[in-house]
């Protein structure tokens, strides 16, 4: 039985070294994915919304449906009007990642999202953008006066002023290994299926990891879209909380 | 003794492990929901866009120790 090397299928290909000043710059077909997301993004999302019927159809109802949904979710239930604003910023992480998960269910593509530097710099952004709102709200002493709030006894501050940072960075932290687990877990279960029929050698086996991968790509379809919802829901509750007054 | 085989048996018990407490964790979770549900029909849509937000907390605690198991297994 020869090895069947499982991890090789996750790690991205270089198709073009490129070195600027000491930094690793090289377009990898990771690279080419993310691309290709955000040419998808802003086509579909434009033309969807130059359409412009009254009665949506087609392309529209699709988009229409699925920014409704978002809106009514971040906004109203959420953001609030005041923080209404970030709306955009977080539909189009939500947008971005759907696109990246589903490119990656596509044979001969890659999953940009299962690459841990890409998850990582999108959580990188959102903890930037939460630290700026909560600067830009109630001001830098006002925004790190919440790290200790009034009325504690300074004994139990001093535990809990290092937990409310560290927490600070966990977050982010756990959304991007939580992105780039639940994509790579997925596609290593179709994959290992898939290499269970090259195992086996058998025509009366193939058949049966054959219909399971069928099924964990139907399941995958739906962990894309949940996964993509729920960062860029925990990005909207993250910036509603340091936008919020002092509770 | 051989310290790769010790790799391969943490790894394995990694994630076995991870997946015992999740598993209940998430069944609790569920049932849970369906309860409330079954009791309040009128609000189950906000129930379920909270048990997926909270079965995605809870299945982010497999994952860890998926990733920890990866580690352990592809040196």
């Amino acid at each position: 039985m020869e090895d069947i090397h499982l991890m090789e299928h996750l790690q991205p290909h270089i198709l073009y070294p490129l070195k600027i000043a000491g930094i690793d710059l090289s377009i990898s077909n990771a690279v080419v994915m993310i691309w290709i997301a955000s040419a998808l993004v802003f086509i579909t999302l434009v033309l969807a919304g130059r359409m412009g019927r009254l009665v949506p159809k087609g392309l529209q109802n699709v988009m229409e449906s699925m920014v409704s949904y978002l809106k009514q979710t971040f906004v109203t239930e959420i953001l609030g009007e005041e923080n209404a604003g970030w709306f955009p910023f977080v539909a189009t992480l939500f947008f971005f990642i759907l696109y990246c998960n589903l490119l990656g269910l596509i044979p001969k593509m890659f999953t940009a999202t299962s690459n841990i530097n890409v998850t990582a710099s999108l959580a990188i952004v959102v903890f930037l953008c939460t630290q700026a709102v909560g600067i830009y709200k109630h001001g830098l002493f006002g925004y790190l006066k919440r790290f200790a709030p009034k009325g504690i006894h300074p004994a139990i501050l001093v535990i809990m002023v290092p937990i409310e940072i560290i927490s600070q960075f966990a977050k982010p932290f756990a959304l991007a290994i939580r992105l780039f687990a639940n994509m790579t877990a997925g596609h290593l279960v179709i994959l290992v299926f898939i290499g269970m029929i090259i195992m086996f050698k058998n025509v009366l086996i193939a058949p049966f990891p054959l219909a399971m991968a069928v099924a964990m790509m139907a399941f995958e379809i739906f962990v894309s879209l949940i996964q993509a919802f729920i960062f860029s829901i925990l990005a909207t509750m993250y910036i509603a909380e340091a936008s919020h007054a002092e509770h | 003794m051989d310290p790769v085989g010790f790799a391969y048996l943490g790894g394995g018990l990694s994630i076995g492990l991870g997946a015992l407490g999740t598993g209940i964790g998430m069944g609790i979770l569920v049932g849970k929901t369906v309860e409330g549900m079954a009791r309040q029909p009128e609000v189950s849509g906000l129930l379920r866009t909270t048990m997926i937000l909270g079965i995605a907390f809870v299945e982010a605690l497999a994952l860890y120790a998926l990733v920890i198991s990866f580690l352990l297994i592809f040196k």
